[in-house]
C-alpha cells in the first residue's frame, strides 16, 4: 500500500476528470458517486498507511522517483541540469494529515450528495471538490517543495472556485476573488522563500533540506528570512493576522464547501507547511517568535470577533481563524506535537460544525441566527452532534478539542507565560462563544415563526456524516493521546529548555474556567437577550469595533484603492508621458527636424542649384550681346581667339 | 631640314586657312581656306611621321583618309552651297544671319 | 535535406502561389495558406524528432554564399535557443491562419501577407548570418504594416505607421550595430557563430556601444519599458489573428536577439548593463501589471499584460544563469501559446458583442459556458497557476535572477499579485455575477473558434502538467551558452 502512496493524490485527480469531462451537466447526474468512490479508496488506502507509518519508525520513502522537468541550474559557478523531482514522503504529520483529509473529504461528499442534489452544476460542483482533494493531498504527500507549493495553488484554486461556485449570485465572485487575492498575496512571501531555499540548498527536497540543515549550512539569518516567508504564506492560507479577512467571506461558498476547505482542510495547509518545514524554524528563534505571536494575536482577535458575530457560518469563521492561531502559537512555542494534534482534531469538530449549520441553513434557508432559535426540537440529530462538536472545541475535558487544546497551553507556558495568557484568554471565549452559537440556534424561543416552522432535520445521507463525525469528535483526541501515539507520529526532535514549570493547577483552572464560561453565555444567551442587549448599549464602541473586524477590511480596501490609484496613474503616466512627451514628441522633434531641413533645402540647397542655372543664364545673355550680327565667322573668331589663348596659356607653362 | 621648318611651314598655311575663313565674304573662299587649313594638319601628319617614326606608314596613310574625305568634304559643301544660290541668289556670307539673336 | 530553407520558404512559395490567383477564388486562397502553413509546421514538427537533444550546436545547418564580395551568406540553423522559437512560429502561424479564415474583405492579399510574415519571422530565428538576420527582421515589417493598416480597427493607419516607423527606428540602430562588429571582426565576417567566439579581443567600450546600439533595436521589439507604447496601440487596432501573432512570436524576436546576440556576442556589454536590465525587467513586471489594472479595454489589457510577461524574460535574461535563460525561453513559448489563446478569444467576443469594454459585460458564465471555461483557463495560465503553462517559466525567471537580484526580485513579486488582480477582476466582471440582460442572446463558440483555440488550451495544460520535453530542447543548448560572464 505505502508503495502506491503516489497513487492517493492522483486518483482523486482522475475522478476529477471523469465528472468534469464526461456525461452531460444534469442536477441529478450519478457521475458523482466516481468522486465518492475514489475517495472511499484514498481513505482505505490512507488508513493502511497510517498503520505502517504509527507501526515503523522512521519517515519512509516509497518510490518511485519520477522527474516533472529538468532545467539548467548552477551550483558553484558549474552549470548543470537539475532535475525536479516528483516524489512522496510519508512520515507522521502526512499519514495523519492523509487520514484527516481523506476522511473529511468522504464525509463531505457524501453529505454534499443531498445538500447540493438538485443544484444546476451538481457535476461541477462534485469535480471541483474532487480536484480540491487531489490538490490537497498532493500538498500533504509530495517531498518536494515545489511541488507543494504548486498544490498549495492549486488549492487556492479550487478553494476559488468553490467559493464563487454559486457565481450569479453577488456575493460569491467577490468573497472568490478576495480570497484568492490575500492567500496570493500571502503567497508572494512563500514565492520568494522558495527561491531563497533552493539558492541556499540547491535542492527542494523537503528531506535534503532538512539534511542540509541539520548539517548546520544553514545561516541563521537566512532561514529566519525562509521562515518568515513561509510564515507570511501559511498566514495567507491559514488565515493568520492580518491575512484572515477573507476567510469569514469564503462563506459565500456551499456549506459542505466551508466545511471542508474553509475549516477542517485547506485552511490547514498553511499550519502544516510550517509544520513540515519545522526542522528550518527552528534553526531561527526569530522566525518562531513570530510564528507564536502571530497566532497569538490571530487567535485572541477572532475569537473576540466570533463573540458579535449574527452570521452561523461567519461565527465558525472566526471560530475557525482563532484555532489555526492556537495551532500556529503552539509551533511558534515549539510544541510541533500539540499544533499538529490540534490540527488533528480541529479538522474533525469543526468539519461537524460546519456541516451541522449547514444542515440548519439547509432547514431554514437562512444563515442569521437571530432568525433560528429552538430548532433543538425540530433538529434533534444536528443539535445533538453540534453540541457535542461545541463541548469538544470548547474544551470540555476527556473530549478530543481538551486534550489537544491543554498540550498547547501547557507548551506555551513553558515557552512564554505571556502567550499563555492570550492564548487562555482565547480559549475562554471560545467556549463562551460556541455555546452562545449553540443556545442562540437551537435554545429558547422561535424567534422566526415561519422559518421555525418550516424546519426539518435533514435526511439521512446528511446526518450519518454529522454522527460519525460526533463520534470522531468525541474520541480522537484520547485514541491519539493513548500510548502516546501522537508523540511517535509527530516526534519532536528538537531540545528546547523549558523556560517555565507547567503546573497542573493551572491546567485544571483553565478547563474549570472554560466550562464556567459555557454557563455563563447560558446567562447571556439561554433565554431572552435583555442582557445582552443591556451591555451592548454600555459597550457600543467595542461592540463596532469587533463587528467592523477591527477595520481590517478597511484597511485592505484602502490598499486595492492605493493600488487602483496606483494603476491609474501609471496608465496616465503611460499614456501622457511617455507615448505622448516621450514617443510622439520624438515624432515631433523629427517633424520639427524635417520641416527645418525643408527648409534649408528650399533655401540653401535648392538656391544653389537654381543660382547655378541663373548664372549660365546670365552669363550667356551677357555673351549673347558682344555677338552683333549673327554671323557664323563672328563666332568662329571667338573659337579661334579663344583657341589660341587657351593654347598659349598651355604652351607658356 | 628639321621637323621645326615643317611644322613651321603647317602653322603659316594653317593660320593663312583661318584668315582666310574668318574673313572671306564669298563661301566659295572660305570652303577653299578649309582646304588649305586640312593640308596644314596634312603636313603636320607627314612630318611627325617621318621624324618620329620613320619605320611606319601610319601618317601618310591617315594623310590619304584626309585628302579623301577633304574630297568628299568640298563635293557636299559645294552642292549646299549650289543649293544656297539657288534660294537666295547670292554666296556671300554677310548676307547669312539667321543666328542673330 | 535542407529542412530549414524549406520550412522558411515554403510560406513563400505558398504567397506566391496566392499571388497568382484569380482575386476572387476566395476559398481556394484560403486553402493555399492553410496548407502552406501546415507543411511547414509539419516540418517543423518532424524537426521535433530529428532534433539531437545532447548537441548543444547549431543543428540542420544550410550554408550558400549569397554576396560573395561583401562575405555575406545565406547560413541557417537551429540550436536548442531557436529550435523552440521556430516551432512555436509555425505553430502560432498556422493557428492564426485558422483564426483569420472569419476575415471578409481583401482576402488574398491578407494570407499573402501573412505568409510573408511567417517566412519572415522564421527566417529571424534561423538565420545565422547577421545580414540575413536583418533582412527577415526587415521583412517581418512591411506585411505588420499591411496587415494593421488594412484589416485593423478605427485607428488603423495610424497604429500601423507609429508600429512601423517605431521598430524602424530601432532597428536602424541594430543596423550600426552589425556594421560595427563586422569591421571590427578580423577578418571582416557577418557570420554569427564566428562573431560569438570573436569577441575575446574588442575592448569593454566597444562591447557597451555595440550593445546599445543592439539593445535599442531589440528592445522597441521586445518590448522593453520605456519602449513599449507602441505595443497596446498596435494591438487594439490590429485584426485578432495579427494581434495572436504579435504577441506570441514578434515580441519573441526581441527576447531572442538579446540572448543571442547581446549576451552571446557581446558579453562585456551585457555585463555592463545588466544592472539597469534588471530595473528594466522589474519596471516592465510592475508598472506593465499596473497599467493592465487600468485597463477596461479588455485587448488593451491583455497587451498590457504582453508587457508585464515579457518582463519576466527580462528578469530571467537579467539574471544572467542558465536557470534564468531556461526560464525566459520557457516563458517565451508559453507566452506566446497563452496570450494567443486570450486575443483569440477576446477577439471572439468582440466578433459578438463588438464591444471590450469589461464593465459592459457580466454573468457570461451562464450563457456560454465553453467561451467562459477557456478564458478562465487561459487567464489562469497567464497569471501563473501551476498545472498550466505560465507556471514554470515564470518561476524559472524568478529563481534565475534571485541569486544576483534578491531585492528587484522581491519587488517583482508583486507583479505576480497585480497580474493576478486584474485578471481576477476581469473574470468576476466579465464572467460572473447576473448576467447582463443585453447580452442573453450571445452565442457560444463556433467550429472555427475551437480549432484555433483549442489546440492552444490543450498545449497550454501539457506544457504546464509535463514541460519537460519542451525543457529538454534547450537545456544543454543553455547550459553551453553561460559562463561567458564572469
Amino acid at each position: 500500500m505505502l508503495d502506491y502512496a503516489f497513487l492517493i493524490p492522483l486518483i482523486p485527480l482522475a475522478a476529477s476528470l471523469i465528472i468534469l469531462l464526461g456525461g452531460k451537466e444534469d442536477p441529478h447526474s450519478p457521475l458523482p458517486y466516481v468522486g465518492v468512490a475514489a475517495m472511499a479508496w484514498c481513505l482505505v488506502q490512507s488508513l493502511f498507511i497510517f498503520w505502517d507509518v504509527a507501526t515503523a519508525t522512521a519517515p519512509l520513502l516509497p518510490a518511485p522517483d519520477w522527474t516533472w522537468f529538468s532545467f539548467g541550474a548552477t551550483a558553484a559557478g558549474k552549470p548543470y541540469i537539475y532535475d525536479m523531482p516528483l516524489n512522496v514522503l510519508i512520515d507522521g504529520p502526512a499519514a495523519l494529515m492523509l487520514v484527516v483529509v481523506t476522511l473529511v473529504s468522504l464525509l463531505v461528499q457524501v453529505y454534499s450528495l443531498a445538500y447540493m442534489h438538485g443544484d444546476a452544476r451538481f457535476k461541477r460542483y462534485f469535480a471541483f471538490l474532487s480536484f480540491f482533494t487531489a490538490s490537497m493531498l498532493g500538498l500533504v504527500v509530495s517531498n518536494n517543495l515545489f511541488v507543494t507549493f504548486a498544490c498549495w495553488e492549486l488549492v487556492g484554486v479550487s478553494s476559488y472556485l468553490l467559493i464563487g461556485f454559486w457565481f450569479e449570485k453577488q456575493g460569491p465572485p467577490y468573497a472568490a476573488k478576495k480570497a484568492f487575492m490575500t492567500t496570493k498575496l500571502g503567497d508572494c512571501g512563500l514565492y520568494l522563500a522558495l527561491l531563497m531555499v533552493f539558492i541556499q540548498v540547491g535542492s527542494f527536497q523537503f528531506t535534503q533540506i532538512r539534511e542540509f540543515v541539520a548539517l548546520g549550512y544553514m545561516p541563521p539569518l537566512i532561514a529566519t528570512v525562509i521562515g518568515l516567508g513561509i510564515l507570511f504564506g501559511a498566514a495567507g492560507k491559514s488565515a493568520q493576522f492580518p491575512l484572515f479577512i477573507w476567510l469569514p467571506d469564503a462563506m459565500e461558498g456551499p456549506t459542505p464547501v466551508s466545511a471542508l476547505i474553509h475549516a477542517a482542510t485547506m485552511v490547514a495547509a498553511g499550519v502544516y507547511l510550517v509544520g513540515r518545514m519545522y526542522f528550518l524554524f527552528a534553526v531561527s528563534p526569530t522566525a518562531m517568535e513570530f510564528v507564536a505571536w502571530a497566532g497569538a494575536i490571530t487567535a485572541f482577535m477572532a475569537a473576540t470577533m466570533a463573540m458579535v458575530s449574527y452570521d452561523i457560518k461567519r461565527v465558525l469563521a472566526f471560530s475557525t481563524v482563532s484555532q489555526l492561531g492556537f495551532m500556529m502559537c503552539a509551533l511558534g512555542a515549539y510544541g510541533y506535537t500539540a499544533g499538529l494534534f490540534h490540527l488533528t482534531t480541529h479538522a474533525f469538530f469543526k468539519a461537524l460544525l460546519f456541516l451541522g449549520a449547514g444542515s440548519v441553513i439547509h432547514a431554514v434557508h437562512t444563515n442569521d441566527m437571530r432568525q433560528m432559535g429552538g430548532l433543538s426540537k425540530k433538529m434533534p440529530v444536528t443539535f445533538v452532534t453540534m453540541f457535542i462538536a461545541s463541548l469538544s472545541i470548547g474544551g470540555f475535558p476527556l473530549l478530543s478539542g481538551w486534550w489537544s487544546k491543554e498540550m498547547i497551553l501547557e507548551k506555551v507556558f513553558e515557552h512564554d507565560p505571556r502567550l499563555f495568557y492570550v492564548l487562555t484568554a482565547s480559549a475562554l471565549m471560545t467556549a463562551f462563544y460556541m455555546f452562545r452559537m449553540i443556545f442562540l440556534t437551537f435554545t429558547g424561543n422561535d424567534r422566526d415563526h415561519e422559518k421555525h416552522h418550516h424546519a426539518h432535520e435533514s435526511p439521512l445521507m446528511m446526518t450519518a456524516p454529522l454522527v460519525l463525525l460526533a463520534f470522531l469528535s468525541v474520541f480522537t483526541g484520547w485514541l491519539l493521546h493513548r500510548h502516546d501515539l501522537i508523540g511517535r507520529l509527530l516526534p519532536f526532535e528538537l531540545a528546547e529548555h523549558a523556560g517555565h514549570h507547567f503546573p497542573h493547577w493551572l491546567g485544571y483552572a483553565v478547563t474549570g474556567l472554560a466550562c464556567g464560561s459555557m454557563v455563563l453565555s447560558w446567562f447571556f444567551y439561554g433565554g431572552d437577550l435583555s442582557a445582552v442587549t443591556a451591555l451592548k448599549e454600555k459597550l457600543l464602541p467595542l461592540f463596532n469595533l469587533l463587528e467592523r473586524r477591527y477595520f481590517l477590511d478597511e484597511f485592505f480596501l484602502w490598499l486595492v484603492d492605493l493600488c487602483d490609484r496606483a494603476a491609474k496613474l501609471a496608465f496616465w503616466f503611460d499614456a501622457h508621458v511617455i507615448d505622448q512627451v516621450f514617443i510622439d514628441g520624438w515624432g515631433l522633434v523629427m517633424k520639427i527636424f524635417a520641416e527645418l531641413s525643408n527648409l534649408f533645402d528650399a533655401l540653401f540647397v535648392d538656391k544653389t542649384v537654381d543660382g547655378f542655372g541663373g548664372l549660365t543664364m546670365d552669363v550667356g545673355v551677357g555673351l549673347r550681346s558682344l555677338v552683333t550680327n549673327g554671323q557664323i565667322q563672328e563666332y568662329l573668331m571667338y573659337i579661334a581667339v579663344a583657341v589660341s589663348l587657351f593654347a598659349t596659356l598651355i604652351l607658356s607653362r | 631640314m628639321t621637323l621645326a621648318h615643317y611644322l613651321t611651314v603647317s602653322a603659316l598655311l594653317f593660320l593663312i586657312g583661318i584668315f582666310g575663313a574668318l574673313t572671306r565674304r564669298n563661301i566659295i573662299g572660305i570652303l577653299m581656306s578649309i582646304e588649305l587649313m586640312f593640308n596644314a594638319a596634312n603636313i603636320n601628319l607627314v612630318a611627325f611621321n617621318h621624324f618620329l617614326h620613320p619605320g611606319s606608314v601610319a601618317g601618310q596613310a591617315f594623310v590619304l583618309f584626309t585628302i579623301t574625305i577633304a574630297a568628299a568634304e568640298v563635293v557636299v559643301g559645294l552642292a549646299l552651297v549650289l543649293a544656297i544660290y539657288r534660294n537666295t541668289d547670292t554666296t556671300y556670307v554677310e548676307e547669312f544671319n539667321l543666328l542673330k539673336g | 535535406m535542407h529542412m530549414l530553407t524549406l520550412i522558411t520558404f515554403i510560406p513563400v512559395l505558398g504567397a506566391l502561389i496566392i499571388l497568382a490567383w484569380p482575386k476572387d477564388k476566395d476559398d481556394a486562397v484560403r486553402v493555399i495558406g492553410l496548407l502552406t502553413a501546415f507543411i511547414s509546421f509539419a516540418l517543423s514538427v518532424a524537426l521535433f524528432f530529428l532534433f539531437d537533444r545532447k548537441d548543444p550546436t547549431m543543428q540542420f545547418k544550410e550554408f550558400a554564399s549569397w554576396i560573395p564580395s561583401m562575405g555575406i551568406n545565406y547560413a541557417l540553423g537551429v540550436d536548442g535557443l531557436s529550435y523552440p522559437l521556430v516551432l512555436l512560429t509555425t505553430f502560432m502561424s498556422l493557428i492564426s491562419l485558422i483564426g483569420s479564415l472569419g476575415i471578409k474583405v481583401r482576402v488574398k492579399e491578407y494570407f499573402f501577407w501573412f505568409l510573408i510574415l511567417e517566412a519572415g519571422m522564421i527566417g529571424v530565428f534561423a538565420a545565422l548570418d547577421l545580414v540575413l538576420f536583418y533582412v527577415f527582421w526587415e521583412l517581418t515589417l512591411v506585411p505588420m504594416y499591411f496587415l494593421i493598416g488594412i484589416w485593423g480597427g478605427p485607428k488603423k493607419e495610424f497604429a500601423a505607421i507609429k508600429f512601423f516607423l517605431y521598430t524602424l527606428t530601432g532597428s536602424v540602430f541594430m543596423l550600426l550595430g552589425i556594421l560595427a562588429v563586422y569591421f571590427q571582426s578580423n577578418p571582416h565576417t557577418f557570420d554569427i557563430l564566428t562573431l560569438m567566439k570573436a569577441h575575446a579581443g574588442w575592448s569593454e567600450r566597444f562591447q557597451i556601444l555595440v550593445f546599445i546600439a543592439f539593445y535599442l533595436g531589440l528592445a522597441v521589439k521586445i518590448p522593453a519599458f520605456p519602449f513599449h507604447t507602441w505595443l497596446p496601440l498596435a494591438h487594439v487596432e490590429a485584426p485578432t489573428a495579427v494581434s495572436v501573432i504579435l504577441a506570441a512570436v514578434l515580441l519573441k524576436m526581441g527576447v531572442y536577439g538579446l540572448m543571442r546576440f547581446c549576451y552571446g556576442m557581446l558579453p562585456l556589454g551585457f555585463a555592463w548593463f545588466l544592472p539597469i536590465l534588471i530595473v528594466i525587467a522589474v519596471i516592465n513586471i510592475v508598472y506593465g501589471a499596473l497599467c493592465a489594472m487600468a485597463q477596461t479595454d479588455m485587448k488593451k489589457m491583455v497587451a498590457y499584460s504582453s508587457v508585464n510577461h515579457m518582463g519576466y524574460c527580462l528578469l530571467g535574461i537579467a539574471g544572467a544563469t542558465v536557470t534564468g535563460f531556461s526560464g525566459a525561453v520557457f516563458q517565451m513559448i508559453t507566452h506566446g501559446i497563452i496570450t494567443g489563446a486570450l486575443f483569440l478569444l477576446v477577439g471572439v467576443i468582440y466578433d459578438r458583442a463588438h464591444t471590450r469594454d469589461i464593465s459592459a459585460f457580466g454573468g457570461l458564465a451562464l450563457k456560454i459556458p465553453l467561451y467562459s471555461a477557456l478564458m478562465f483557463l487561459t487567464c489562469f495560465a497567464s497569471l501563473g497557476l501551476p498545472g498550466l503553462a505560465g507556471f514554470v517559466g515564470e518561476f524559472l525567471c524568478f529563481l534565475g535572477a534571485f541569486q544576483m537580484w534578491k531585492w528587484h526580485s522581491a519587488v517583482a513579486v508583486l507583479g505576480i499579485l497585480a497580474t493576478a488582480a486584474f485578471f481576477l477582476r476581469m473574470m468576476e466582471k466579465v464572467f460572473m455575477g447576473p448576467l447582463n440582460t443585453k447580452w442573453s442572446d450571445l452565442e457560444d463558440l463556433t467550429a472555427r473558434e475551437l480549432w484555433s483555440i483549442v489546440p492552444l488550451a490543450v498545449l497550454t495544460v501539457a506544457l504546464g502538467v509535463y514541460p519537460k520535453p519542451a525543457l529538454d530542447l534547450m537545456n544543454t543548448t543553455l547550459v553551453s551558452m553561460v559562463g561567458l560572464l564572469k
